[in-house]
């Protein structure tokens, strides 16, 4: 009872509700600092400086030309282009998964084992990913291997080595890399499908593809649309890896896709004010496919 | 330990009606206070306040006379029982009872005495290193109680404890939070929406509607004397038969018609009811025990059918409607079966032996010393306030 | 191996009472299927088998193609400073994740249970951020992190990847927490706890679960990543192991075998915390839509 008489003079300044909605901003105050200075202000000196000549040290203001110059350079296209390109791996990326998924709800013995051996290439970094594949396509790779062994001994593939075929060697790379996480998104969303609608299915006579096509498709259209929008941002902004190992962007440009043209366009030809402009073009780019995630997380909310 | 006052306390919630409007309320020390009411009818809210838990809109809040609208739930010393038990899933029940005197720094020896002393008291003493999963709901409920009385505080503050137990163990757990409550001797706010809760465990039951406090009394002034339609149905199960009747005032008697039927009530009703005038409507309500069959041949008696009959094995519940005096008796009973859906407009709580089927048409008389009258047009009881 | 799904009681209605024409169909389609899991398993595994076999050639063999030898693995530390950089990446990684948590703990906490005005607004603002790749903001980071003194040390890289992490661990507690009843925080309140207090005394304890994803997400996320380390870590000799790989292996001038060597040292330790926590991985995947 002391106690109340003696705190009550001095909390009553503040209403209770007040205190807990400072205490919230208070606690969410560090995240906020950090996001925004390391996130949103960036954002904010990139749209500055892509109208400015600028090498990190000094920048000169030059306006919207540099928009329009920078549309002009080939290099811009070819990497989008590159980009374009890539997205016809992601129905491989989408497809093979849900396939493995499909298999490993069938839980034949040992599916557990199998599980966990088709999720471990996720826990490695792309860079030695990367490395394993530039073996497997390498002249003296796994590739013309087995392509020996079935009887094609005259045949030599180098994929990486040539403009035509390096980018379908990174989109596949892209694809094996990218089975892990899949996978496991949709064996997650298979095994929250109740049992007893197949069931119901099953004795109302539907063979297994009616029941894949009309149950198990439509129960796994929000896991889908997720992995869908998950493998597109890899695309955008997770290839540098196995480009910085694997090819480096070439040969020639041929793999240079947007994020590696932004590292090489600032770092090794100091430009940094064009290299701000083409990060905003990915942002958008990415700022896109972005909504569409932030509109399933929210449909879901 | 100290009293609680809530004067002229109002919450209004964004915008919109207020959840608890201009609620004035006193609880003594040592005091056992029941808020009951249908849901959302504002007193988990005004519990809420008194806890911390919620922002006074207006009005004052004192405890132990002390002003507490902003001070700190944890300046308040209080202790609260939650409906769900809120028991941290990450302790032990023992570290579940002593977290409140952990914080306040009790030394190790202290809590270990006053945690055992609790047990003991809710009979948990065997099940002190189990975690809250590890129990079932009844003990559970027990770690809650036991939460709350380890700290003596000021009040205990009791939100819906036993709403979330089966039916027996909430019978067992009313007899013995009761018991506790006046073991400790702790003022304590208890809510609940079941008026037999309120009525077997308060030493005083405040009833709240549309956050409007209706009437705070003894548990049997309330049954007896409600202050108006609402509480007189709430109050009660099954609820107060209220029927809508018309006066009629002669010399030296009162009649009211039911339906194409009459009663007389006794002249003295004028003494103390303020029964309005010849011609006018009133609302007669009389509890379900307070229908008396009788032969037809005594006076004042009214015509009824058995529409439906409800054997609750103590009791049977017989559920009546009017039968207008003009038509013969016998057709009724062999319509019996014709119209099973007809509204019944009284209902009578009868001795498990009366032989009673669907159908019989009785004749009952209204226990004209126990009838309530209120107004037609506000609800409010026509009983004067000086008895 | 941790049980993430239950199996549905299935095995006995397949095996139920059928033509003996269909219960063959059956198992030899039970059969075909067992292969094609080892098939797209030895797929799986091909990363593993190069590593191990050709880091277990010299030069020599690497390049005629038969033999066997230690000789990469013992002279691997003289080409790649492997402790060192195992170290370094250890310190970022611990580093960046504790920031990730102290930061998203008390924020996921105020966006679901302390709302204050804007709170809603700059959850969003937080979460969106989860969108935005490094790359489109990096040259302005770059410098930004450059201009503070950052890049000498590991300091730099730390704060890039703590704001990275950041919304994700936000999201993530705020999601979880959420699901825990207003009810318990109210009663901590009321047994005495400040909000602090029940930050630290409650809401920690009750987040574990939550914690573990978001630390095994990030270990994984940040001990695999290059980029971030290799711009904001200007001094070679504190390079983290991802990107001392990947710079070698872009020269072109380092031993295969050797480097190959070091990538199963680099994968090492990321695929036992996999291992070890693969339940929370997954969870933290599928957060916000499996629920």
């Amino acid at each position: 009872m002391s106690a109340i008489t003696s705190n009550a003079p001095r909390v009553r300044r503040m209403t209770l509700r007040r205190r807990r909605q400072l205490s919230g901003f208070l606690f969410a105050l560090p995240a906020i600092a950090l996001v925004i200075g390391f996130i949103g202000v960036p954002i904010g000196q990139a749209v500055y400086y892509s109208f400015t000549q600028w090498n990190g040290l000094t920048s000169t203001w030059i306006g919207p030309s540099t928009w329009t110059q920078a549309f002009h350079n080939s290099n811009l296209w070819t990497a989008l282009e590159n980009n374009a390109l890539l997205l016809l791996a992601v129905p491989f990326a989408l497809g093979l998964p849900l396939g493995i998924a499909v298999l490993l709800h069938q839980r034949v013995a040992g599916w557990r084992i199998f599980r966990s051996i088709y999720f471990l290439p996720t826990a490695i970094s792309w860079v030695v990913l990367g490395l394993v594949a530039e073996r497997f396509f390498a002249y003296q790779g796994t590739l013309n291997s087995i392509i020996h062994a079935l009887g094609f001994s005259h045949v030599n593939t180098n994929m990486l080595g040539y403009e035509s075929t390096a980018l379908s060697a990174l989109g596949i790379t892209f694809v094996f890399t990218m089975i892990g996480t899949n996978t496991m998104l949709f064996l997650t969303g298979l095994a929250t499908l109740d049992p007893s609608l197949e069931e119901a299915a099953r004795i109302d006579g539907a063979g297994r593809w009616r029941i894949f096509r009309s149950i198990t498709l439509p129960h796994l259209s929000r896991f889908i649309q997720l992995a869908f929008v998950m493998t597109v941002i890899a695309l955008f902004s997770a290839l540098f890896s196995l480009i910085f190992v694997m090819t480096g962007g070439g040969p020639g440009y041929a793999t240079t896709t947007m994020e590696f043209l932004i590292y090489q366009t600032g770092f090794n030809q100091g430009d940094f004010g064009t290299a701000a402009l083409y990060g905003l073009i990915l942002f958008v780019l990415t700022g896109i496919v972005g909504v569409v995630q932030l509109r399933l997380i929210g449909s879901n909310e | 330990m100290a009293e609680i006052d809530f004067d002229g306390v109002t919450k209004i919630f964004g915008v919109g009606p207020p959840a608890v409007d201009h609620l004035s309320l006193h609880v003594d020390d040592g005091e056992f206070m029941v808020l009951v009411g249908p849901s959302g009818c504002g007193k988990t809210t005004a519990l809420r306040m008194l806890a911390g838990l919620e922002e006074i809109t207006s009005g004052t809040l004192k405890i132990g006379n002390a002003v507490v609208n902003n001070v700190l739930p944890k300046d308040r010393d209080v202790a609260m029982v939650f409906q769900n038990y809120a028991l941290y899933p990450h302790m032990s029940v023992a570290e579940n009872i002593g977290f409140a005197l952990k914080i306040r720094g009790d030394s190790k020896s202290e809590i270990k005495r006053k945690v055992a002393e609790a047990a003991s008291i809710l009979h948990l003493s065997e099940y002190l290193e189990r975690r809250p999963k590890a129990l079932s709901g009844g003990q559970r409920q027990r770690v809650a109680m036991g939460r709350a009385i380890v700290r003596s505080p000021q009040a205990f503050l009791m939100d819906e404890p036993l709403s979330n137990l089966d039916a027996k163990l909430r019978v067992e757990m009313r007899l013995e939070i009761a018991r506790i409550q006046r073991l400790l001797g702790v003022a304590t706010v208890y809510v609940t929406h079941d008026q037999v809760e309120a009525m077997t465990m308060g030493d005083r039951v405040a009833v709240l509607r549309d956050g409007q406090l209706q009437q705070v009394d003894t548990p049997q002034d309330l049954y007896d004397h409600p202050v108006n339609e609402f509480v007189a149905g709430f109050m009660g199960s099954p609820p107060m038969n209220l029927v809508r009747c018309r006066v009629r005032a002669g010399n030296d008697r009162i009649e009211v018609d039911f339906g194409d039927q009459t009663i007389e009530l006794p002249w003295h009703y004028t003494s103390s009811h303020e029964l309005p005038a010849s011609g006018l409507d009133v609302v007669v309500g009389i509890r379900p025990e307070d229908v008396i069959i009788t032969d037809a041949s005594s006076p004042n008696t009214i015509q009824t059918r058995v529409e439906r009959r409800e054997a609750l094995g103590a009791e049977i519940l017989v559920h009546l409607s009017h039968v207008d005096p003009n038509t013969d008796p016998s057709a009724y009973a062999e319509n019996a079966r014709a119209d099973i859906s007809r509204k019944a407009s009284l209902v009578a709580k009868m001795g498990p032996r009366v032989k009673i089927t669907v159908g019989d048409v009785l004749s009952v008389q209204l226990s004209p010393e126990h009838a309530h009258f209120f107004d037609a047009a506000t609800g409010v009881t026509l009983r004067k306030r000086s008895r | 191996m941790t049980t993430l799904i239950t199996p549905p009681q299935e095995s006995d209605d397949r095996e139920a009472p059928t033509p003996p024409s269909r219960n063959t169909r059956a198992k030899v389609g039970r059969w075909a299927l067992f292969f094609a899991m080892v098939v797209i398993a030895v797929v799986m595994l091909y990363p593993f088998w190069v590593m191990i076999i050709t880091s277990l050639k010299s030069e020599a063999q690497f390049l005629s193609g038969g033999g066997f030898s230690w000789l990469s693995w013992k002279h691997l530390s003289a080409t790649i400073p492997v402790g060192q950089e195992v170290l370094s990446s250890t310190i970022v990684c611990s580093a960046s994740i504790l920031i990730i948590l102290v930061v998203g703990l008390p924020a996921g906490f105020a966006f679901a249970k302390l709302r204050f005005r804007t709170s809603t607004a700059v959850f969003l603002v937080i979460v969106s951020a989860m969108m935005v790749p490094l790359q489109a903001i990096l040259m302005p980071e770059f410098v930004n992190v450059t201009k503070l003194g950052l890049t000498g040390g590991y300091f730099g890289a730390i704060l890039v990847y703590a704001a990275l992490g950041t919304p994700f661990s936000v999201f993530l507690f705020t999601t979880y927490f959420r699901g825990v009843p207003d009810e318990l925080i109210e009663a901590g309140i009321v047994d005495g706890l400040g909000y602090f207090g029940a930050l630290w005394r409650l809401v920690v304890p009750i987040a574990i679960p939550a914690i573990a994803t978001v630390t095994v997400l990030q270990f994984i996320q940040i001990w695999d990543d290059l980029l971030v380390g290799l711009l904001f870590i200007q001094n070679t000799s504190e390079r983290p192991i991802t990107v001392g790989l990947a710079v070698l292996a872009a020269g072109r001038t380092t031993s295969i075998p050797e480097l190959m060597a070091g990538s199963f040292i680099s994968a090492l330790p990321a695929m036992i915390v996999y291992l070890g926590f693969q339940r929370y991985l997954v969870k933290g995947l599928t957060m916000g839509i499996d629920r």
